[in-house]
């Protein structure tokens, strides 16, 4: 039943995650990118982290994607036609990709593919996932990290709106002739 | 150890009962809330019509309560539309998936404590109201697909609004409950209600409280905050290019959400299954309250007009969050002294 449901969802999240790179409407491509979350809410569940897929569903499916679909379908929902790459671009694009792959493999294989073989932890111990272990982790072990990125995120919040603010005031100036604003 | 759901380790929840008395009582929710979805839209109509100093229904059988199943008898007799521009598969699932994720939340009211072997409520997870959460935002992606799969302006517009809308509303709802969420020390709606023993939470976090109820009625897309099927400006917004049952599911999802948002407000504030009386009457409590913010959502509709489209943005942004964020930064320093 537990490798059922495991390979249920690796093969959606996996085939979720082709769809959104091989599909040419970008708003399909967005869509995918929202089942690939669900299926891996799924495997999150699976793992005993119930809190990480309620996050990932209310933050990523919920509000990230929400203003992806958003935009795709305002700007997107035409088939993109196919993009003329430059012949230096051909070359270098797959030698980079097969670079990251290879960096990306190593680091994989050197951390959390080690415990492969093995059986696991036979025993997860209770409120393992939980919001209050997570909770505890975020607010005592990882506390600095935790605050530091909500900082940096405020930081990205403010400045995006700046720039917003700033670009208005532009085109005030360009329709009243830089008069005014 | 965490428990067993279906021989899954599907994460842990606090209490689980035998698998028949799951599926039976999976049965008795869906069937109780499902015919009461009906009732409530004859209730509606009647209440509408009484406020707007008319009968409402009252033809079918006596006082019009044959009305609901002929409502229903007649969308399911009609044909199974789909206009020509619209996107086949999307249009056929987007009405699905916002009655299943209204479905699934019903899952997590409670509707009074174990007894005996059996808890009177689906399942009880730690991750709580962080479970209406994620489904609250799968059912907006049935509103979403199924404005843009139509293939139709006014449904698109109707689409769009509700996005900006949810992700306006959302983030108060959200915060206007973790003060109740502090004040309990748990996600788990079971334990929340427990915590409710003495002072219903509404008392403390009345602030809170009323964020959620507005929250709950743009989240429903209720009047005052029907922008996204604005029928003066958008015919029906999201649903206009839908008829027969499809229709009827768009409907029966918001009053579905309609109750559950009410489930949800009466378990975080008005002390869920908590009443007079012998425990065996809490489910009868709990479904009172549910009934009577219903009624308060209709109410409101009858007397209400709806919002312009920057007054409900500046409202949600500029008002309720600023709020919400109050409220829970009040009731963390109050719940860290006493």
């Amino acid at each position: 039943m537990e490798q059922v449901a495991f390979f249920v969802g690796a093969i959606g999240a996996l085939g979720a995650a082709f769809a959104v790179v091989i599909v040419k409407n970008p708003f399909y491509s967005v869509l995918a990118l929202v089942i690939h979350l669900v299926f891996l809410a799924g495997i999150f569940l699976l793992l005993m982290a119930q809190f990480l897929a309620a996050a990932l569903i209310v933050v990523y499916a919920g509000a990230v994607m929400v203003l992806y679909v958003f935009v795709a379908a305002y700007v997107g929902g035409i088939e993109e036609p196919k993009w003329d790459s430059s012949p230096e671009l051909r070359i270098v694009g797959p030698i980079l990709a097969v670079a990251l792959f290879i960096a990306i493999s190593i680091a994989v294989l050197g951390s959390g593919l080690s415990a492969l073989g093995t059986p696991g932890p036979d025993d997860v111990p209770a409120g393992f996932g939980t919001p209050e272990a997570v909770g505890h982790l975020m607010m005592e072990d990882f506390l600095i990290a935790f605050e530091a990125a909500s900082l940096l995120l405020l930081v990205a919040a403010v400045a995006a709106i700046v720039l917003a603010g700033r670009r208005r005031e532009d085109r005030k100036k360009q329709l009243t002739g830089g008069e005014g604003a | 150890m965490p428990d067993l759901v279906l021989g899954l380790p599907l994460a842990d929840t606090n209490f689980v009962d035998a698998t028949w008395i799951m599926i039976v009582k999976s049965l008795v929710i869906f069937i109780v809330i499902l015919s009461l979805v009906p009732l409530l839209l004859l209730g509606e109509r009647k209440l509408l019509g009484r406020f707007q100093q008319r009968y409402g229904p009252n033809r079918v059988g006596p006082y019009g309560l044959g009305q609901p199943l002929a409502d229903v008898g007649k969308l399911l007799s009609k044909q199974a539309f789909r206009p020509k521009g619209a996107v086949p598969f999307l249009y056929e699932i987007a009405p699905a998936l916002t009655i299943i994720s209204a479905v699934l939340t019903l899952a997590i009211l409670p509707f009074g404590d174990v007894q005996g072997d059996v808890g009177f409520y689906g399942i009880d997870v730690p991750i709580g109201i962080l479970y209406f959460f994620a489904f609250s935002s799968i059912a907006f992606y049935g509103l979403l697909l199924g404005g843009w799969a139509s293939g139709s302006k006014y449904s698109f517009l109707g689409a769009m609004r509700s996005a900006a809308q949810l992700i306006s509303y959302e983030i108060a709802m959200g915060l206007s409950l973790l003060g109740v969420v502090m004040m309990a020390g748990s996600l788990s709606l079971v334990d929340i209600v427990k915590a409710q023993g003495e002072v219903w939470y509404v008392v403390p976090q009345i602030v809170g409280f009323l964020i959620f109820l507005v929250g709950g009625f743009a989240e429903t897309n209720r009047p005052p905050f029907d922008l996204p099927e604005a029928d003066a400006e958008l015919v029906a917004g999201y649903g206009t290019e839908y008829g027969g049952m499809r229709f009827g599911s768009f409907m029966f999802a918001e009053y579905m959400e309609m109750l559950i948002v009410s489930g949800i407000a009466s378990t975080m504030f008005l002390g869920g299954w908590m009443g007079p009386g012998p425990p065996g009457l809490d489910p009868v409590w709990m479904l009172l309250k549910m009934i009577v913010l219903t009624i308060f959502f209709i109410w409101i509709r009858a007397t209400l007009p709806r919002f312009r489209y920057d007054q409900l943005m500046s409202f949600g942004w500029k008002i309720l969050l600023p709020l919400a964020t109050l409220n829970v930064l009040v009731t963390a320093v109050l719940v860290v002294v006493t």
